[in-house]
C-alpha cells in the first residue's frame, strides 16, 4: 500500500502546484525536444503554442487523432490549415479502403433504384409496368419484396374490414384511411414495423408454402457453413418465405458468421435480399459517419457536413430522397465544399433531391402551357382524384431566400417569394421515381418578364433562374448571413461582429470563394482568443466522432453510432424542417441530452456496443506477466508504482493524454479517481494485497486492469471537458 | 433564490425520498407535497410546421371556403358538425366527443400578429411569446413558471418542467430549469439498477463539483431528476386496458406524460411537439396525408385523455401551431403559408363545447394580405388565460410583454 499512497501524495502536490491540465505539462515537457515550426507572435488573451493548435484541431476537424498534436506541431499550423483547405493533396487511401465496404454509395441514383428498389420501383414491377430482372439475385430481390408487400397489403386489407366492422357499431364518425407505400413526411414510427411474415399465398414464387416449417439448427448450420459464393447463391434461390423463416432461425453469432468471408458486394446481396431500401438508407448513413471519423480531409468533411445541414434535405421526404441523398452528398455537397458559394448554391438548385425536398418540383407557371393543359383536364374530371398540379408552389422560393442565401432579415416580402417562384417554374425533375436527372421543363415555366427585389428578369426561360442565383450568391446580405453561419460554427455562439464584417468582405471580394472566407476567419484574432477556448458545445455528431477519433476505435459496424446518434436528436439526415440543426449550446445541453452523453460514452468505452471496439489498456501492459524479469514489461509509466500492476492515478493520466485534448480539471480528476478508489477496494476484497500481485493469475491481473480502464476512459468520454470544444 | 431552494429540497425532501430504508409509500407522501397544491397541470403541444386549420375546423358555410380550395376541401356532408357554422375534419372524430362532453373549446382565428411566414421565425416568435421581437431569450412557460413564484411561496420539484425529447424547446428556456426526456425506460446513467452505478456516483461527484456553470447545472437538474424517477417508477403506470395511444413519437410521447403525471413527480407544465403539418403538395382532403396525421393527433390526445381517467379534471391541455395556411389551396394541391389558425384547449374546468373568438370571414376582401385567414384572437390571450388559471401566473405583464392582456377581456375558455 505504501508505494500507492506515495504515488497519490505525489500526484496531489503536482495537482496543487500546477492547476493546468496534463496536456500542458506535457508538451511542455516535450516542447524543449521539439520546437514548433511556425512561432506565434505573442499577443496579448490569444492562444498560444500546443493550445493554439489543439483549438485548431477541435474547430477544423470532428476532434483531435492520438499523434495529431504531433504531426501540426511537425507541420506548423498555417501549414496544415493551408492543406486542409486543399483536400486533393491530402493522402486517404486507408479512408478509401474502408469506403470500399460501401460499394452502392457509387453507383447513379438509376441505379441504386434499380439495384436496390424503393417501393414505387417494386410497385411498378409487380403491377407489370417496370421490368422484373430476370435471373440471379437481383431477381430474388425483386421476387421477395414484392412477396412481402403483396403479404402487408392483404394484412392491412384484413384490419380494415375488422375497424369498419368494429366501426359499425359505433356512432363515432370514421374514415377509411388510405393505404400507400409511400406517406410524406410522416412522423417517424417509434419502432420499425416487423414486415416479415410466414404467411403468403400469392407470392409470385411458385415453390412459395402457405406455412413453412421453421429452419431446423442442422440446416441452418449447414447454410452458414457454405463457401461465400454458394452461400449467397442458396440464399438467393430460396422463396421469400424460407428465406425470412431462415433468418428468424439465426441465433446470435450465426448472424455474423452469415457474414465472415463475404466480399462487400456479397454482404449488400444478402442484406438487399432482406429488405433493399434498408441498404441505401444504411450504408448512407454508415458512409457519412466513416468519412467523419476517417478522413485525413477533416475540413472537407467539417465542411461537408456544415453544407448538407446548411442545404438541409430530410432523409424521409419521400421513398426516393434516400436514392437521391447519395448523389447529392457525393456528386453536389462534398466536390463544392470548399470551392465557390455560388457554384454550390446553383449545383443544389439543380440537384433533385433538393427539388423533390422543396417541392419546387412540382411547382407550375399559372399562365403556362402546362397549367393550361392541367385546368382543361380538371374541368373535363371533376371528380378525379388526383388532379395534376396546376399553379405555384412556394416552399423552395421561400426557403432558397430565407435560409439558402440572403437570410431571414434579408431585405425581401412576401411579392418577392411569389416572385421567385415564378422565376424558377419549370425546374424539375425528370421521372423522379427512377431516378432521373433535372430537367428544366419549358411547358410548365410562367411567361412573361417577373422582378424580384427591385430588379427585373426578363422572360429567359431557364436562364432566368441562373441570373436570380447569381444576384442571390453576389448579395452583401448573403455574405453576411453565411458568414456568420460559419463563424457560429467555427468561432462561438454569438461571434464579434468585426469578424462577421471581416469575412463578409472577403466573401464579396474574391467571389464567394468559402475557402478565402475560412482563410479571413482562420487568419482573425478573434478566432484565438482565450475566450473561444473549449466555447463551444460539441454537438451530438461532433461528440460521437471525436470520442471515436479520440480512443482510436476499430469500427465494423456503424449502426450502433447511427443510433446514438438518433437518441441524442440528430439523426443522419434526419432534420425535418428546412432549417437543418442549430450549431449553439442551447439546443445540445439538456437532461436528456447528458444522460444520453454519459450512457455512450460508458457503453462505448466498456465495448458494449457490437462492432465497435476499442482498447484502452496499452498493448505492452496488457500481455504483462509475472514479475520475475523473464516476460516483457511495460515501459510506461504506469508501472511506476508497484513495478507491474500500473495504478489508476496511472493510468488516468495516460488516458487524460490520450482522449481529452488540453486534458481535464482537477476537480474532475479527482472525482474520476475517488470513485475509482472506493471501486478498487471492493476489487481487492477479491483479490490478495497489492504487493502480492505478482502471484496473481496473469490473464485476471489483465482483465482487471482492461476493466479498470475502461471504466476510466468512460469517466473521461463523459466530462464536461470532453463535451466542449 | 432559485438555487438556495433548489438546494434546500434535495437536501430536505428528497434526500428523504433517495434513502432506501424508507418505504415507498412515504416517498411518495414526500413527493406528493411538493407538487402545487391545487394540482394543476398544463399540457403544451406544438404543431410544427403550421397545420392547415382551416381544414382541422372547416367553416362549412363559407361559400368562398369550397371556391378556394376545389381539390382538399372537405365536403359539408362529411364533416362532423359543430355548432351549424364550423365543423371537424372526419379524422378528428375522437374531439367530438370531448367536446359534446363540454371538455374542449376550440379558438378559431387565433395567432400571432406577426406577419412573418417563417417557420423558423413563426415558432421562435411563439414559442418565445414577444411576436416581432428576436431577442427575447426565455420562453413564455418558463416566464409564467416564473410569475407563479411571486405568489405560490411552494416548494417545486425537478420536474416542475417538463419537455418530452432530447432538447429543451424554446418554450420552456429560461431560469427555472426544465427536464427534457426522452424516454422514462433509460433515463438514467449506467444501468437501471435499484441503486445508481458507481460510473453514476462518479459522472455526479464529476458535474456537481464543475466549474463549467453550464455542465454544472445540467449537471445537478439531471441526478436529480435520474434519482427521482427511480424512486417513482413510472413505468409501473400502463395505460388502462382499452386505451391505446397510436404507435409513433407522438403517441409515445402523450403516453409517457400520463406516466410521468400518474408518478406523482411534481410535473406543472409539461410540452411535447408533433411534426408533419408542412403541406406544401398533395395534402389531401377526406382522406390523404393530412388526414393520417389528424387521426394520429387525435386518437393520442383522446387516448391521453381516458388515460389520466379522475386526474384529468386537473389537467389542461393547449394546442399550437406558428401559423396556419393559405386559404387557397396552391398549385400542387397543398398549402402554402398563411396566416391565422386554430387552437384546442382541453381540460377538466375548460368550458367546452363552444368555438370562441371573432369570425374574420373567407370572402377575398376578407383575406389577410388577399390570401390567408385573419388573426382575431392573438394566441396570447389564450395562453395567457391557461397560464393564469392553471399554474397560477398572475404577473401577465411578465409572462407577455407588451401583449397587454387583461383579465377582463379573456374569452373565459376557463
Amino acid at each position: 500500500m505504501e508505494p500507492f499512497r506515495a504515488t497519490l501524495s505525489l500526484l496531489l502536490c503536482y495537482s496543487l502546484l500546477s492547476p493546468s491540465s496534463v496536456a500542458e505539462a506535457q508538451t511542455a515537457a516535450r516542447a524543449s525536444s521539439a520546437q514548433p515550426s511556425v512561432r506565434q507572435p505573442y499577443q496579448p488573451g490569444q492562444l498560444r503554442g500546443d493550445e493554439r493548435i489543439l483549438h485548431a484541431l477541435n474547430r477544423f476537424t470532428f476532434g483531435p487523432r492520438p499523434g495529431d498534436l504531433d504531426t501540426v506541431r511537425a507541420m506548423g499550423i498555417d501549414k496544415w490549415f493551408a492543406r486542409q483547405l486543399h483536400p486533393e493533396t491530402i493522402d486517404n487511401t486507408g479512408l478509401e479502403a474502408r469506403l470500399a465496404q460501401f460499394p452502392a454509395m457509387q453507383w447513379s441514383t438509376r441505379d441504386l433504384l434499380y439495384r436496390l428498389p424503393s417501393n414505387a420501383v417494386l410497385r411498378q414491377a409487380a403491377q407489370g409496368k417496370a421490368p422484373i430482372p430476370e435471373a440471379g439475385a437481383l431477381h430474388a430481390i425483386y421476387v421477395n419484396e414484392i412477396a412481402r408487400y403483396e403479404d402487408r397489403q392483404k394484412q392491412k386489407e384484413q384490419k380494415k374490414q375488422q375497424e369498419s366492422k368494429l366501426a359499425s357499431g359505433q356512432t363515432m364518425a370514421s374514415s377509411d384511411r388510405e393505404d400507400g407505400l409511400n406517406s410524406q413526411s410522416a412522423p417517424r414510427p417509434v419502432r420499425n414495423a416487423q414486415t416479415d411474415s410466414n404467411e403468403s399465398n400469392i407470392a409470385p414464387s411458385p415453390s412459395t408454402t402457405p406455412d413453412p416449417q421453421p429452419f431446423n439448427e442442422a440446416d441452418t448450420a449447414r447454410i452458414v457453413a457454405l463457401a461465400p459464393p454458394q452461400r449467397v447463391a442458396t440464399l438467393a434461390t430460396m422463396p421469400q418465405a424460407d428465406f425470412d423463416s431462415f433468418q428468424k432461425s439465426l441465433k446470435g453469432p450465426q448472424r455474423a458468421a452469415l457474414l465472415v468471408g463475404l466480399n462487400p458486394a456479397q454482404k449488400e446481396v444478402v442484406a438487399a435480399l432482406k429488405g433493399p431500401q434498408r441498404v441505401v438508407s444504411e450504408e448512407l448513413a454508415a458512409e457519412r459517419l466513416t468519412r467523419d471519423i476517417d478522413s485525413n480531409a477533416q475540413l472537407q468533411e467539417v465542411m461537408t457536413d456544415f453544407w448538407l445541414n446548411h442545404f438541409n434535405v430530410y432523409l424521409h421526404k419521400n421513398d426516393e430522397t434516400p436514392y437521391y441523398l447519395v448523389s447529392y452528398e457525393r456528386d453536389v455537397i462534398r466536390p463544392r465544399a470548399l470551392g465557390k458559394f455560388e457554384d454550390l448554391l446553383e449545383a443544389t438548385a439543380h440537384s433533385p433531391a433538393m427539388m423533390l425536398y422543396l417541392d419546387n418540383s412540382s411547382s407550375i407557371g399559372p399562365d403556362s402551357p402546362a397549367a393550361e393543359k392541367a385546368k382543361i383536364a380538371a374541368a373535363r374530371r371533376p371528380d378525379a382524384k388526383k388532379t395534376a398540379p396546376q399553379g405555384l408552389n412556394e416552399n423552395y422560393a421561400r426557403e432558397l431566400m430565407e435560409l439558402h442565401t440572403l437570410g431571414v432579415n434579408g431585405g425581401y416580402t412576401q411579392a418577392d417569394v411569389t416572385q421567385v417562384a415564378r422565376v424558377l417554374t419549370g425546374w424539375t425533375v425528370d421521372q423522379p421515381q427512377r431516378g432521373g436527372d433535372f430537367k428544366f421543363d419549358e411547358s410548365r415555366h410562367e411567361p412573361g418578364a417577373k422582378k424580384v427585389l427591385g430588379k427585373k428578369i426578363k422572360e429567359h426561360g431557364e436562364q432566368e433562374g441562373r441570373e436570380l442565383l447569381h444576384m442571390l450568391a453576389t448579395r452583401p446580405a448573403t455574405a453576411r448571413f453565411i458568414s456568420k453561419k460559419l463563424a457560429i460554427r467555427f468561432v462561438a455562439d454569438d461571434p464579434p461582429q468585426a469578424l462577421i464584417d471581416r469575412m463578409a468582405k472577403s466573401y464579396l471580394a474574391h467571389d464567394g470563394d468559402i475557402a478565402e472566407v475560412l482563410q479571413t476567419l482562420f487568419h482573425s484574432p478573434e478566432s484565438w482568443s482565450h475566450d473561444t477556448y473549449r466555447a463551444k458545445v460539441k454537438t451530438p455528431i461532433e461528440f460521437i466522432a471525436s470520442a471515436i477519433r479520440a480512443s482510436g476505435a476499430n469500427i465494423d459496424n456503424m449502426q450502433p453510432l447511427v443510433n446514438a446518434l438518433r437518441d441524442m436528436g440528430m439523426p443522419v439526415y434526419g432534420a425535418v424542417p428546412p432549417t437543418g440543426y442549430k450549431w449553439d449550446a442551447s439546443n445540445w445541453v439538456s437532461t436528456g441530452a447528458l444522460v444520453n452523453r454519459m450512457n455512450f460514452a460508458l457503453n462505448f468505452a466498456a465495448n458494449r456496443l457490437p462492432g465497435v471496439s476499442s482498447a484502452f489498456t496499452a498493448p505492452s501492459q496488457s500481455t504483462f506477466t509475472v514479475e520475475d524479469g523473464s516476460g516483457p514489461r511495460s515501459a510506461a509509466p504506469a508501472t511506476a508504482t508497484t513495478g507491474n500492476l500500473p495504478t489508476p492515478e496511472a493510468e488516468e493520466l495516460r488516458l487524460e493524454s490520450e482522449l481529452v485534448a488540453g486534458g481535464i480539471s482537477v476537480p474532475t480528476r479527482s472525482a474520476v479517481l475517488d470513485q475509482f478508489h472506493q471501486q478498487s477496494l471492493t476489487v481487492q476484497i477479491q483479490l490478495p494485497p497489492r504487493t502480492m500481485q505478482a502471484s496473481v493469475n496473469p490473464v485476471q491481473a489483465a482483465k482487471n486492469l482492461e476493466k479498470q480502464d475502461q471504466l476510466l476512459a468512460g469517466l473521461l468520454l463523459g466530462s464536461p471537458e470532453f463535451q466542449r470544444r | 433564490m432559485q438555487t438556495n431552494r433548489r438546494f434546500f429540497l434535495r437536501n430536505g425532501a428528497l434526500a428523504v425520498a433517495g434513502t432506501t430504508a424508507i418505504p415507498s409509500f412515504l416517498i411518495r407522501s414526500v413527493l406528493a407535497e411538493a407538487s402545487p397544491a391545487p394540482g394543476q397541470r398544463l399540457v403544451i403541444i406544438f404543431q410544427r410546421g403550421a397545420a392547415d386549420g382551416l381544414n382541422l375546423v372547416v367553416p362549412y358555410r363559407e361559400k368562398n371556403y369550397y371556391a378556394m380550395r376545389p381539390g382538399i376541401a372537405i365536403p359539408e356532408n362529411k364533416v362532423i358538425d359543430l355548432d351549424g357554422s364550423f365543423g371537424l375534419h372526419p379524422s378528428l372524430s375522437p374531439f367530438k366527443l370531448l367536446f359534446d362532453q363540454l371538455h374542449l373549446a376550440i379558438i378559431h382565428a387565433a395567432g400571432s400578429p406577426d406577419m412573418s411566414r417563417s417557420h423558423f421565425d413563426a415558432q421562435d416568435f411563439m414559442e418565445s411569446g414577444t411576436p416581432g421581437l428576436k431577442s427575447t431569450e426565455d420562453g413564455w412557460l418558463n416566464r409564467a413558471l416564473q410569475s407563479e413564484d411571486l405568489h405560490h411561496r411552494q416548494e417545486h420539484t425537478t420536474f416542475r418542467a417538463l419537455a418530452m425529447g432530447s432538447q429543451v424547446p424554446r418554450t420552456l428556456a429560461g431560469k427555472i430549469p426544465a427536464i427534457a426526456l426522452s424516454s422514462v425506460n433509460s433515463f438514467a446513467v449506467g444501468g437501471r439498477g435499484p441503486a445508481p452505478s458507481p460510473a453514476a456516483n462518479a459522472f455526479q461527484a464529476m458535474y456537481g463539483e464543475s466549474g463549467d456553470h453550464l455542465f454544472h447545472a445540467t449537471g445537478e437538474e439531471t441526478f436529480e431528476a435520474v434519482k427521482m424517477l427511480r424512486d417513482a417508477n413510472p413505468a409501473q403506470y400502463k395505460p388502462a386496458p382499452g386505451i391505446e395511444y397510436p404507435n409513433n413519437e407522438f403517441g409515445n410521447n402523450m403516453k409517457q406524460i400520463a406516466q410521468l403525471l400518474k408518478s406523482n413527480l411534481g410535473v406543472e407544465a409539461a410540452f411535447t411537439d408533433v411534426g408533419g403539418w408542412d403541406t406544401h403538395q398533395n395534402q389531401g382532403g377526406v382522406d390523404g396525408q393530412l388526414s393520417d396525421r389528424l387521426r394520429e393527433f387525435s386518437s393520442a390526445i383522446f387516448a391521453f385523455w381516458q388515460d389520466m381517467g379522475d386526474s384529468s379534471e386537473n389537467i389542461t391541455l393547449v394546442t399550437m401551431s406558428e401559423f396556419g395556411r393559405t386559404a387557397r389551396q396552391n398549385g400542387t394541391g397543398g398549402t402554402d403559408h398563411g396566416h391565422a389558425n386554430v387552437m384546442f384547449v382541453l381540460g377538466g374546468h375548460v368550458n367546452g363545447g363552444k368555438v370562441y373568438g371573432r369570425w374574420p370571414g373567407l370572402a377575398n376582401e376578407q383575406l389577410n394580405e388577399g390570401r390567408d385567414l385573419a388573426v382575431t384572437t392573438d394566441f396570447r390571450q389564450v395562453l395567457g388565460e391557461a397560464v393564469s388559471k392553471t399554474i397560477g401566473a398572475r404577473n401577465l405583464d411578465a409572462v407577455f410583454p407588451n401583449a397587454q392582456l387583461r383579465p377582463d377581456r379573456f374569452l373565459r375558455i376557463l
